[in-house]
């Protein structure tokens, strides 16, 4: 099994080295690959001294590019498992082997890492959690299944989930709806319990206003997109 | 409506005609997208060389005031023509991502033969 972990990277290179040793040490036999979405900062710079494999947006091009950017290079390049890890450092790589698990004994073609499947004590805001309820609820009304974290990004995707998503990502605030169009698509996912950070450093992409329109723009394009065919 | 206003219009709509002419023969606009275009102007043309025409149709409409219709239709027209650009916008923006990644994508395997080259 060839396992590729992609790490998303703009502007992350305070946290970026801590994360490459993270998944060096528990993940010790999967590649890494930093997709660097046109930073400004010396993050390329530093993953190449790492000596991971690196690609790089001539511009910014948003999350959802970058990881679909990142899912093309694992297709084209035959990996059987990707996994997505945050360049910010929030992600524990302590769950890795946690995360790839369920892929490897085929019980499941994408698994999420969760912080609210156990207390894991990730402390968190009343409108996070607020709007994460309500992602938990639009999740279950269009597949009917119970997803208590669908906003992580720290995922795990196998074949299947490599096709879809090389063929089709949301360009912006995927998480929610790539679990629905996996869904659709019949893959199976599955939550582990994980613990999150808080940021180890640079500045969440989230603020109040794009919060709002992260809700009412996968709202709505869940909304109209099940109107769509499956092809 | 006045003689004057009148022949306004018509040099007015006619200009409009021949700077959407030049822009096509100059290849700043695509056929493709030009065609609406010069629909528009000619009908701008047509209009002002045959008022009796916009009254016609206002009245049938039911308009009180003709500018009235002229302006109904112009705003739906250009609401529509906004809707279009912002169509062939979203898809424009698909193909440049798409068109981009596969850029990098071709950046990396040039990379790796390269260094592959280099190591034999």
């Amino acid at each position: 099994m060839k396992i590729l972990t992609i790490i998303p990277a703009f502007n992350e290179e305070e946290t970026l080295r801590g994360v490459i040793l993270g998944i060096r040490t528990f993940l010790a036999h999967a590649d890494i690959l930093v997709v660097n979405d046109g930073s400004t900062d010396k993050t390329a710079n530093i993953a190449r001294e790492e000596g991971v494999f690196v690609l790089e947006h001539p511009y910014n091009m948003g999350i959802g590019a970058t990881m679909q950017t990142g899912f093309l290079y694992a297709l084209r390049s035959g990996y059987d498992i990707a996994i997505q890890v945050d360049g910010d450092g929030q992600h524990n790589p302590e769950s890795l082997p946690s995360l790839i698990k369920p892929l490897l004994i085929g019980q499941a073609d994408l698994v999420i890492g969760s912080r609210y499947l156990s207390d894991g004590g990730f402390k968190s805001t009343l409108p996070r959690k607020l709007g994460i309820k309500f992602f938990t609820w639009l999740v279950w009304i269009f597949t009917g299944k119970r997803v208590t974290d669908p906003t992580s990004g720290f995922r795990a995707i196998g074949r299947k989930g490599l096709e879809l998503f090389s063929e089709e990502y949301p360009p912006d605030y995927p998480e929610v709806e790539a679990l629905i169009s996996a869904s659709r698509k019949g893959l199976l996912f599955l939550e582990i319990p994980t613990t999150m950070r808080g940021r180890q450093g640079g500045s969440s992409s989230i603020g109040i206003l794009s919060a709002l329109y992260y809700m009412v723009k996968v709202t709505l394009s869940i909304s109209i997109g099940s109107f769509r065919g499956i092809k | 409506m006045s003689i004057r206003l009148n022949l306004a219009a018509v040099i007015g709509s006619a200009v409009l005609l021949l700077i959407i002419l030049e822009l096509v023969r100059r290849k700043y606009l695509r056929e493709r997208y030009a065609l609406i275009w010069i629909v528009t102007g000619g009908l701008f043309l047509l209009l002002s060389i045959r008022v009796q025409l916009l009254l016609r149709i206002s009245s049938f409409l039911g308009f009180s005031v003709a500018s009235n219709a002229l302006f109904f239709f112009g705003i739906l027209f250009l609401l529509l023509i906004v809707l279009g650009v912002s169509v062939i916008t979203s898809r424009l923006a698909e193909k440049n991502k798409t068109l981009t990644q596969e850029v990098v994508l071709l950046k990396k395997r040039i990379e790796d033969l390269e260094n592959y080259g280099r190591q034999r």
